[in-house]
């Protein structure tokens, strides 16, 4: 790596988080908590259909009782006024307009049809049974692959937003010399991102000036600030978001949704007002992005030998009732086209993937993006592909994956694989499963009639800290590939990191503080993180599609290499030394063949700062440095996983055994926050796989619109995880590889091709339940 | 209604609908926000405090019913002289949490476990905290810290 010379060496070991003393002792600072004076609380009414007319909104009687501040319709001019168009170049999109209240119809069961201000929540959701709709039911189409009765959008007449096509090779020709082609219809499941902490928002807007402040769960504050600003009119600098302590987000919360712009709305109806609104689980359930319903028609060929020799699919994505703002209707079905070849050499590739809109939730960011659906399709054609020729589900693999050598990789789909390392990450889960005693035992119960068990295994690249040049993203009017970082040393010594990165518990204060200590040359302690505030980080795009490791960690690195040197010159002109020969080491500065450091990093601050009189000739007060990054490129993460599993033939239950996961996160800035992240996501793959599952009855109403219904693994589910590395340096300033997704990868193909493994009988639609095994072992 | 209760040690009343939770009297009327909200329909067992000893999920109890109770929460787990309990220590030695909004519940609902077991194994740990939801952390972290806190307790000078 190119920097730190320091030997504090804070990169690379866990150390105490700076977030958990205040998180543990119950004095963290979430939206939820907040409280201000003269704070009014909001509830929103939402419809009850999953489509209908709307025919008239009545507030009158909520509007005249006496404990309500305000009631808001989508008739109501200020919300009218507004609407959420995401955009994208794309040749074929069809754009969806969001009102932020509905207005002359409600496009899914939850969407936000009025909302009231009142001194609590009690009273608030009081008035809301109050407000009388007139609504006219409308047939509902809650399934994507079905014709719509009434279409969703008017400018959509078949309900599809976006359809693109990916073509590589000769597909048809290597079909027609296959010597076994796999055909299957496999249908994944409707999950949500679900954080513990629902989305919250505090609106405050200034009762003498146009300034709006938005105290938001928001993963994304920067792009929520410049958002609500263009939105509402309002220079940019006259919005602050503030994302302080948050309770989760999964990509939940990167998305600018109605109820926040509305939030904001009413605040500048009620200027001075601070409004909260805390959204319950129910609402959350309904009404916050969903994901990854969608359906894949593989058609896969294989040589002789098990070579892959062509990849067909025809993929349709739920994206529910709205192109989420302002990722749209492309996140979804793009990187199901883009990625769905995965780690394995494929040259003749034909792929067409849309998104479609329904009556439903719509869908948005969710850890692992598309890719848990992907991944699960392609590992069951490998699987179906190798009992046919007689493989086992480990030899297909290994022929197929991509070698070393062939690094860097152009994928069909025209991105390029850097990683490589994908046989390692296999080969690392075979020995950490024990795959041998694995078959002995397999054969053994067998032979006594016992139990089955089977093993499971995936593969999988997870696409990270996309650069400018590779965003895989669906062609929106910005580009995501660079973060903002400002370092300061301040009067007394202590060093400052202003931040663009956000944290939903990623630990990003701990990690940021790591690299700029070791950047800059100081003590972990010495440095104190500000994050999640648009008023001190100049820019930064915030949390999503595992970027901030690299991209905001790249940004923490060179702004700190740029200051310590800054800091280095001032010194050798203080001490009169020459300044390629001065070191900083833990706040000290040391030159070589001297035993005593020459001064500490608080004296020459307190000279930037407070001594102008003690300047060197051509320095000017002050010690801090703003510097962008952009790895241009991305970051392939190489992972695999494993999994022995246990059936219960008589009453369908499946029991893991055992489950090895092996990543490539390159340079690992902190082992116990890399290993949470990827023990988190397996635990959110498997409740995926096998519990969570969001289902809409024919009119369009969620079933499942509890954690009654909709049920979260706990500890009593999952099992314990072996977690191995492989440490690939990703060409970065960091090398640091992203690791924030690939966890959720894996588990849906694992399972299945555990119970293929185990029984033969093949899961083509998640989740895997003990019904739907009971039904397949019948 | 005026109701009184004692919260961590000291006695509080506060004036509440009867229909208030218990959990929004905490964090709403006392300021305590250290116990969240992650379901309020008694799944998650983010709220979960001590009343009169028993662990109780404080969304599903009215503030009114707590009347005369003796209530612990996050906030009165450290001890007195300010130091982390040892659950907490050691939920901040083995990442046992990450966004924290689970981790108050946990941290009760750990503390409830150990009162009852001093040597619990990892499966009863998991089966003893399989009513509190964390989105976060896959539970290798949480377990790590309850069989750590265990040990802890289990080797603390009783003098000290
Ligand atoms: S908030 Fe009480 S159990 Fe979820
Ligand atoms: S730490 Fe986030 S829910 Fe448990």
């Amino acid at each position: 790596m190119t920097g730190s010379d320091s030997t504090s060496g804070s990169v690379g070991r866990t150390v105490a988080r700076k977030e958990d003393w205040r998180l543990v002792t119950g004095r963290g600072n979430y939206v939820s908590d907040l409280e201000l004076p003269r704070m009014r609380h909001v509830a929103f009414l939402r419809s009850p259909y999953g489509h209908a007319r709307i025919q008239n909104v009545d507030a009158s009687a909520a509007d005249a009782a006496p404990w309500v501040d305000a009631v808001f319709t989508g008739l109501t001019p200020a919300i009218a006024a507004v609407e959420l168009r995401a955009l994208s170049a794309l040749p074929s999109y069809i754009e969806t307009a969001q009102p932020i209240l509905a207005r002359d119809k409600a496009r899914f069961a939850g969407e936000p049809v009025a909302a009231v201000v009142a001194a609590d929540r009690y009273r608030a959701e009081d008035a809301l049974e109050l407000i009388d709709v007139d609504y006219d039911p409308l047939p509902a189409t809650v399934t994507a692959w079905e014709k719509p009765e009434v279409p969703v959008h008017d400018g959509a007449p078949d309900n599809v937003l976006l359809e693109r096509a990916f073509e590589a090779g000769d597909v048809d020709e290597a079909f027609a010399t296959s010597a076994v082609v796999v055909e299957r219809e496999l249908i994944t499941n409707r999950h949500a991102g679900n954080p513990m902490e629902c989305r919250a928002g505090v609106a405050l807007w200034a009762k003498g000036e146009n300034k709006l402040t938005l105290w938001s769960g928001t993963q994304v504050p920067h792009l929520v600030r410049n958002m609500l600003a263009e939105l509402l009119g309002l220079p940019e600098s006259n919005v602050r978001v503030i994302a302080p302590d948050v309770g989760g987000g999964f990509g939940t919360k990167a998305v600018l949704y109605p109820e926040d712009v509305a939030l904001c709305i009413m605040a500048r109806e009620l200027r001075g007002v601070p409004l909260k609104w805390v959204e319950d689980r129910a609402e959350h359930l309904q009404a916050a992005a969903h994901a990854r319903d969608h359906r894949y028609l593989m058609k896969v060929g294989f040589s002789a030998q098990g070579k892959i020799t062509a990849v067909q699919a025809d993929v349709t994505c739920n994206i529910g009732a709205y192109s989420v703002y302002p990722w749209t209707a492309g996140i979804e079905p793009l990187m199901a086209g883009g990625l769905l070849t995965g780690p394995y050499m494929v040259d003749n590739y034909r792929c067409v993937t849309r998104g479609v809109t329904t009556n439903t939730a719509y869908a948005g960011p969710y850890r692992g993006v598309a890719r848990p659906a992907t991944v699960f399709a392609m590992e069951t054609m490998l699987n179906l592909g190798a009992a046919e020729l007689g493989l086992s589900d480990l030899d297909i693999r290994r022929l197929n994956l991509i070698p070393e050598d062939a690094i860097p990789y152009r994928m069909p789909s025209r991105l390029v694989d850097d990683s490589g390392w994908y046989g390692r990450a296999l080969e690392g889960c075979v020995e950490a499963i024990d795959y041998d005693g694995f078959l002995v035992e397999q054969k053994r119960r067998a032979e006594h009639g016992e139990e089955p068990i089977g093993i499971g295994f995936a593969c999988y690249n997870e696409l990270t800290g996309l650069g400018r040049a590779a965003a895989a993203g669906p062609r929106m009017p910005f580009r995501t590939g660079h973060d903002a970082c400002t370092v300061k040393v301040e009067a007394d010594g202590s060093v400052t990191v202003m931040s663009g990165v956000t944290s939903q518990g990623q630990g990003l204060e701990t990690t940021m503080a790591q690299v700029v200590a070791d950047a800059v040359g100081v003590t972990y302690d010495a440095v104190n993180v500000r994050i999640g505030d648009t008023n001190e980080a100049l820019w930064g795009f915030g949390a999503f599609s595992s970027r901030q490791a690299v991209i905001g960690g790249g940004a923490a690195h060179t702004s700190g290499v740029a200051l310590r040197e800054q800091i280095l010159e001032l010194a050798a002109a203080v001490y009169e030394v020459s300044a390629s020969e001065l070191r900083l080491v833990d706040g000290r500065f040391l030159m070589p063949g001297v035993e005593q450091p020459l001064g500490t990093l608080a004296d020459v601050a307190r000279i930037a700062y407070m001594e102008s009189n003690r300047l060197p000739e051509g320095f000017e007060p002050g010690l801090q440095v703003t510097r962008f990054y952009d790895p241009v490129r991305g970051a392939f993460s190489a992972g695999a996983q494993a999994a022995v599993i246990e059936i219960d033939t008589v009453s369908g239950e499946l029991t893991i055994l055992k489950w090895v996961c092996v990543e490539d996160a390159g340079r690992v800035i902190n082992p116990q926050i890399v290993d949470g992240q990827i023990a988190g996501s397996i635990a959110q793959g498997i409740g995926g796989a096998m519990y969570e599952h969001l289902v809409y009855d024919e009119s369009g109403n969620l079933s499942t619109g509890t954690l009654l219904d909709y049920l979260m693994p706990t500890s009593a589910e999952i099992p314990e995880l072996s977690i191995g590395h492989l440490s690939k340096p990703a060409d970065n300033p960091l090398g640091v590889r992203g690791v924030g997704e690939g966890g959720t990868l894996g588990p849906n193909a694992v399972l299945a091709g555990a119970l293929h493994n185990a029984l033969g009988v093949e899961l083509t639609r998640l989740p895997i339940t003990p019904a739907r095994l009971w039904e397949a072992l019948r | 209604m005026q109701v009184n209760f004692s919260v961590n040690g000291r006695m509080e009343s506060v004036d509440v609908e009867p229909r208030c939770t218990l959990a929004d009297a905490l964090r709403e009327d006392l300021g305590l926000t250290g116990t969240h909200l992650g379901c309020e329909h008694g799944v998650c067992g983010a709220c979960t405090i001590m009343v009169d000893g028993q662990p109780t999920r404080a969304c599903l109890m009215f503030a009114v019913q707590a009347d005369g109770c003796s209530i612990t929460t996050v906030e009165g787990l450290q001890n007195d002289d300010g130091k982390l309990h040892a659950l907490q220590q050691s939920f901040c030695d083995r990442h046992g949490l990450q966004c924290g909004f689970c981790t108050p519940g946990m941290l009760m609902t750990a503390m409830d476990l150990l009162h009852r077991e001093v040597e619990p194994s990892r499966e009863r740990i998991r089966e003893e905290m399989s009513g509190n939801i964390c989105r976060c952390t896959g539970y290798v972290g949480i377990v790590d810290a309850v069989e750590e806190a265990a040990r802890t307790l289990n080797s603390a000078d009783p003098t000290d």
